[in-house]
């Protein structure tokens, strides 16, 4: 027991924690802003699943990672676009939009995976793990002088570029939120939609805009599944991260930090998963530790928030009968 | 003649011609209504329920379009085809339900929409600020700029509503009965705030069916009836009694034939009931009262003043900090709704669309809800649809609900008659008690008329009947005694209400005037 | 709007939506089509249209042209009994305004329990499959428990927890087969052979048809159509779901017992998919062999939203699903396009059917339509 938690307490597990916290902190960031908008996008995971696609083929075609990650960003922000105008123009309950475009994501990426292939290749991959090479993936970053640091330096420095992002992208999404007025009206919009439009706030076009944040996100997200933490596409290769990514939203409080501390939480039970399978439990019984995870966080969330009102409401009463006194 | 024209022109800020608004179910909410606003005064906008005001001003301020008519502001003919139109030609509204975002700051709910901005991007939050205290001050509307909207009193937040539209360059300002949701000496404290705007310049209309409020404060007024304009008057040119006249009508005073009430034993027992609010308010504040059988007793006061919270403490959909509450001897409070309707408790909701009926069902759906696990309507594990079939058809006969059959959807009728599917609903579940919050609350005179004689019927049967109502002239034509609520406590108690007036119901209403508790014990009959 | 002008409404609105969904299939089958030229592409895209729309039924021969088959007819009747049990678990959680997602895990676990049951459980045939099939479906339902119950009592995401569930139980079951259960004579991870007495008999084994084989779980799924909207329509829990779903607040002011009646949909949604996965795998397998999700739960989502939540449409809605996945296939092996393209065509109908203001513009019409005629004839009425 102590070896293994021996084992645990190296550089390289809490990397391993960051470098699988990716794409769920940029999943998780793009709940938190349609959730702040007044809406949810379960379709998060098929999102990914299509950006992860678009991205490992651009990155191919064009020889380089940079044209793949914006190719992955346009497809996550153009999808999402699409789901924007089911759900508001259309009126189909957003849920339902985020449920076909998860169905898309998972049967319809490999259709598409097998016909491009086919027509450039000459054959129908079901991947596309053969075609990209280490080169044509995104970068990792060394950082000159924090890698020399002991222990923390082999934490913090040599991960991809887009983890670096994926925390830049955290505080730049609180910012904006708190700070902009883009953020002002979006969280106007999805407290009192009334309200927003009262003053002359288009709210059909922030939620259009946070929609389309949410795409950016899942492109980032995308990008770095199969450009980064793999090497190509592969099917329901998300598997499910868009999903824990809605907890860890709930979980967070809705707010970015919390919302990235939660996707670390699950980052680091997957990350012991790896571990026990790596010395000799089946890997199947470690596999589904993060969705437990997900399941007990979401209870924990629930009980103290109810605990919260409970409270509150008591507090309310307690000092409304000293104001009296 | 041409100058005159043209004074007359100059005169008036507003002019809406020969306005009618009909919706696309085919209701007509105005009907050729002229309505005109001259600079700088306050305008009295006064009707009943439903009688299009809100309408009318939703056109004004762009969010509805007129079917017909013209409107004309600073002698322009304009197309107000949305608020912010209307914002850009000084138009602005102050909503009865406050358009304001509660976790924002005062200040930043102050500039949504208008975000003062610094280096380009980030909200500039000083000059927000500074903003907000430099209008606060200038019109003298006392805010906190800092502080979140959730936290503040309704007041402050009307205020906040108020600097909105000014700082926005609002020169007429439509108020939809600011003073519903104020305490007398927020009122009180309105009006200095609005003789002040209007000494500045500033145009305001003020809808209200306040008479005493409409008196005090406003210059001129139009009064609609039925949607349509029954004219223009001066305020010093009328009396109250020839207001109320054309404002009601005599076509539309309901008088209900009722005997006198024989009171049973108390089948509703109410003791000290107090609840705080989520927001830190007291609405309720040791509330004591008896419902005895075959008596209606009425709740009047100003809405927001706790009747609503006192329904959701009766029907259990919320439980309050301290008191208690038996039918028949049995507690009630917190009990779960089938609980409740065992007991024979019966509830009229307020809001019929949003509890009282889904909308998406039939009718017999809709009429069956309270009692489709009865033994009468099962047989085995599966509906006997023959008994329901019946008790819809009875029910839709007996209320006569207009419909093409009993599997119409509910959310195709018109209000009265989904009302009509609620009423017989509630009043033929055999209860002992029947709670009826704003029973008859815009719906078509035939449709009120039928529902509070059915009440009156009840209740002479030996119902326990509590009535709350906004609509003053229901609650003393059919109670047979009568609580006054305000702020959380009951003012006063009348028992016998043939002889009442509005003006003692209004001082009672208005807290201006509060009965001794020795008075109010009467209604505990121990 | 009368009746009759709402029914042409819907027909027209879905055949729109099918239609636009087989346009889109159109272009990615002519993008995917095999061929030099345009003209080749385009004939190699009619190839590939005709399987997909005839094929499952009818078989192409040079000499004799379109002929009827009935043995296809029969793999679609098959391929119906799995998406017609979860296609029904769906309508009931959504009808309740449930958005449980678990009919995918469900079906797998049911699969799995009655695996169990037909290996390690020697009964009586005839009642071995009775058995193993209500234990599958009771292991599914109290498996739902988990998102009902956190529903009802803390108002946690059914959705997500069900979703989460979804991997949990194909993990664990993978794992229990990896681990003990697997037949380790094989070459690939498969369980022991079921007892003889635990299968599904079949209902058709007729040699003429070569292969082709329906079980009795055919008229067993559409009894538990019948069931299950004599459930949802005609019995005081069914309807107590189905306000639930309209109108929550109405449900609880009305004095029914809305918590319970969350669970209570979410249990009958798990042993309807379970008794799916179960009747589906001793009706067509001698093993299990499942190593992922079968796919039937999203299916049965498209499925439910098709039908309208009602449950009498779910076996139309489930044959149209299974006649298109089975012309995917044939496309698949005849014309090359790979069979995913069906799950494109899902998504596209799929939106287009729960697309609330699709083709709103013309339902108007038909509305103003129905509302001039009746004042005519109101009109009419006074002059007499």
């Amino acid at each position: 027991m102590l070896d293994f938690l021996g084992k645990l307490a190296t550089p390289e597990f809490f990397f391993s924690i960051i470098r699988i916290s990716v794409p769920i902190i940029f999943a998780t960031l793009a709940a938190i802003v349609v959730e702040k908008a007044g809406f949810a996008n379960i379709g998060l995971e098929g999102l990914m699943m299509f950006s992860a696609l678009s991205g490992s083929l651009v990155s191919y075609y064009a020889g380089s990672w940079f044209w793949g990650l914006l190719a992955a960003l346009a497809t996550g922000v153009l999808m999402s676009l699409a789901m924007g105008f089911f759900a508001f123009r259309l009126k189909t309950d957003i849920i339902l939009v985020g449920i076909a475009i998860n169905m898309m994501g998972s049967g319809g990426t490999l259709f598409l995976c097998k016909v491009i292939t086919n027509l450039t290749e000459g054959k129908a991959m079901a991947s596309t793990t053969g075609l990209i090479t280490r080169a044509l993936c995104i970068p990792n970053i060394d950082i000159p002088l924090i890698e020399k640091i002991p222990f923390l330096g082999g934490i913090i420095s040599g991960h991809n570029l887009l983890t670096y992002l994926a925390f830049l992208f955290c505080i730049l999404t609180s910012v904006m939120l708190y700070k902009t007025p883009l953020g002002l009206n979006i969280r106007a919009t999805g407290e009192n939609p009334n309200a927003a439009s009262s003053v002359g706030v288009s709210v059909l076009k922030i939620k259009y805009t946070a929609i389309a944040f949410s795409g950016l996100m899942s492109g980032f997200g995308g990008a770095f599944m199969s450009m980064a933490y793999a090497q190509g596409w592969s099917q329901d290769m998300v598997s499910g991260r868009g999903f824990i990514a809605l907890a860890a939203q709930a979980m967070g409080g809705g707010e970015c930090l919390g919302g990235t501390l939660s996707a670390l939480v699950f980052g680091f039970a997957q990350a012991l998963g790896i571990k026990f399978s790596a010395i000799g439990l089946d890997s199947n019984l470690a596999s589904p530790i993060p969705y437990a995870v997900t399941i007990i966080g979401l209870v924990i969330f629930a009980v103290a928030r109810n605990n919260r009102m409970k409270k509150r409401h008591t507090l309310a009463a307690v000092s409304e009968a000293k104001a009296k006194k | 003649m041409p100058d005159e024209k043209k004074l007359a022109a100059e005169e008036y800020v507003v002019r809406m011609k020969k306005i009618t608004k009909v919706y696309s179910n085919g209701a007509a909410a105005n009907r050729e209504v002229d309505f005109d606003l001259r600079k700088g005064e306050i305008h009295a906008l006064m009707g009943e329920n439903g009688a299009g005001k809100s309408t009318l001003m939703k056109m004004l301020f762009g969010l509805e379009q007129p079917t017909s008519g013209t409107i004309v502001v600073n002698g322009e003919t304009l197309k107000l085809t949305s608020p912010s139109v209307a914002i850009a030609h000084g138009i602005g509204m102050v909503h009865q339900h406050f358009m304001l975002v509660p976790s924002l700051s005062v200040a930043e709910n102050m500039v949504l929409g208008m975000v003062p901005q610094k280096s380009g991007m980030f909200i500039d939050r000083a000059k927000a600020i500074e903003l907000t205290k430099e209008y606060s001050e200038r019109f003298n509307l006392f805010v906190e700029p800092e502080a979140k909207v959730m936290d503040i009193p309704v007041g402050m937040k009307q205020k906040v509503e108020i600097l909105k539209a000014l700082v926005r360059g609002a020169k007429i300002l439509i108020m939809d009965e600011p003073t519903a949701v104020l305490t007398s000496q927020e009122t009180a404290e309105l009006f200095v705030e609005l003789k002040h705007l209007k000494a500045q310049g500033y145009t305001i209309v003020f809808i209200s069916h306040k008479l005493n409020e409409i008196m005090e404060i406003t210059d001129r007024l139009t009064i609609l009836r039925g949607g349509r304009s029954m004219g223009v008057y001066n305020t010093c040119d009328v009396s109250k009694e020839e207001i109320s006249r054309l404002m009601v009508g005599r076509d539309v005073v309901l008088e209900v034939q009722k005997g006198k009430a024989v009171p049973g034993r108390p089948v509703l027992r109410v003791r000290n009931l107090e609840y705080v609010n989520d927001w830190n308010k007291k609405m309720l504040d040791k509330i004591s009262f008896d419902v005895r059988e075959g008596e209606i007793l009425g709740i009047a006061g100003v809405e927001g003043n706790g009747q609503k919270e006192l329904i959701d403490m009766l029907f259990s959909f919320n439980t309050p900090d301290a008191g208690e509450a038996t039918v028949n001897g049995v507690s009630i409070l917190g009990c779960p709704q089938e609980k409740i309707r065992a007991l024979g408790i019966s509830l009229v909701p307020e809001d019929r669309m949003l509890n009282g009926i889904a909308a998406g069902a039939s009718i017999e759906e809709n009429v069956i809800s309270d009692r489709a696990s009865k033994k009468k309507f099962n047989r085995g594990p599966l509906f006997n649809m023959k008994a329901i079939h019946e008790e819809a058809d009875r029910l839709i006969r007996e209320y006569a609900v207009l419909c093409k059959s009993r599997s119409q959807h509910i959310g195709m009728l018109s209000g009265g008659n989904i009302q009509k599917v609620v009423v017989a609903r509630e009043f033929s579940s055999s209860p002992v008690l029947i709670l009826a919050d704003q029973p008859t609350r815009g719906i078509d005179v035939g449709a009120t008329e039928f529902i509070r004689k059915k009440l009156v019927e009840l209740s002479r049967s030996g119902v326990a009947v509590l009535l709350v109502s906004a609509d003053l002239n229901e609650v003393m034509e059919l109670s047979d005694s009568l609580i006054v609520m305000h702020g959380g406590q009951i003012a006063a108690y009348f028992e016998d209400t043939s002889d009442l007036t509005d003006d003692i119901m209004g001082e009672y209403m208005l807290g201006l005037k509060q009965q001794s508790a020795e008075e109010i014990g009467r209604v505990c009959h121990d | 709007m009368t009746r009759k002008r709402q029914l042409r409404f819907t027909v027209i609105r879905s055949l729109v939506a099918i239609l636009i969904a087989l346009l889109v299939a159109t272009v990615l089958i002519f993008i995917s089509a095999e061929g030099k030229t345009f003209m080749d592409k385009l004939q190699a895209t009619g190839e590939a249209l005709k399987q997909l729309l005839l094929g499952p039924i009818f078989r192409f021969s040079k000499n004799a042209g379109l002929s009827f088959e009935a043995k296809r007819l029969l793999d679609i009747f098959a391929a119906m009994i799995p998406i017609i049990f979860t296609g029904l678990s769906v309508c009931v959680m959504f009808s309740a305004n449930q958005f449980n997602l678990g009919a995918e895990g469900g079906i797998m676990l049911g699969a799995f329990v009655a695996a169990m049951v037909a290996i390690y459980l020697p009964l009586p045939a005839g009642i071995h499959p009775l058995v193993a099939v209500l234990l599958c479906g009771t292991a599914v339902s109290v498996v739902m428990l988990i998102p009902a119950l956190l529903k009802a009592k803390l108002n946690v995401s059914e959705m997500v927890c069900s979703l989460m569930l979804n991997y949990i139980i194909m993990y664990v079951i993978k794992f229990l087969m990896n681990s003990f259960l697997a037949d380790k004579s094989k070459g690939q991870i498969q369980s022991h052979r079921f007892l003889e007495s635990a299968n599904i008999p079949a209902m058709v084994n007729d040699p003429l048809f070569i292969g082709a084989k329906l079980t009795w779980g055919f008229p067993l799924a559409l009894i538990a159509v019948l069931l299950c909207g004599l459930f949802m329509y005609r019995s005081r829990w069914g309807y107590s779901i189905r306000m639930i779903g309209i109108n929550q607040e109405f449900a609880r002011y009305s004095g029914m017992n809305v918590g319970k009646t969350i669970v209570l949909s979410q249990l009958i949604g798990g042993f309807l998919a379970g008794a799916g996965g179960g009747i589906e795998m001793l009706g067509r397998y001698e093993t299990f062999s499942w190593n992922a999700l079968p796919g039937y739960g999203w299916t049965g989502i498209t499925i439910a939203i098709l039908a309208g939540n009602n449950p009498y449409m779910v076996p139309l809605a489930a044959f149209f699903m299974a006649y298109l996945s089975k012309g995917c296939d044939l496309m698949a092996t005849y014309a090359r396009v790979p069979a995913q393209l069906i799950n494109i065509i899902q998504g596209v109908i799929f939106l287009f059917f729960a697309a609330d203001r699709f083709l709103s513009k013309y339902r108007q019409k038909l509305v103003v339509k129905s509302a001039e005629e009746e004042l005519a004839r109101a009109g009419a009425l006074k002059e007499d």
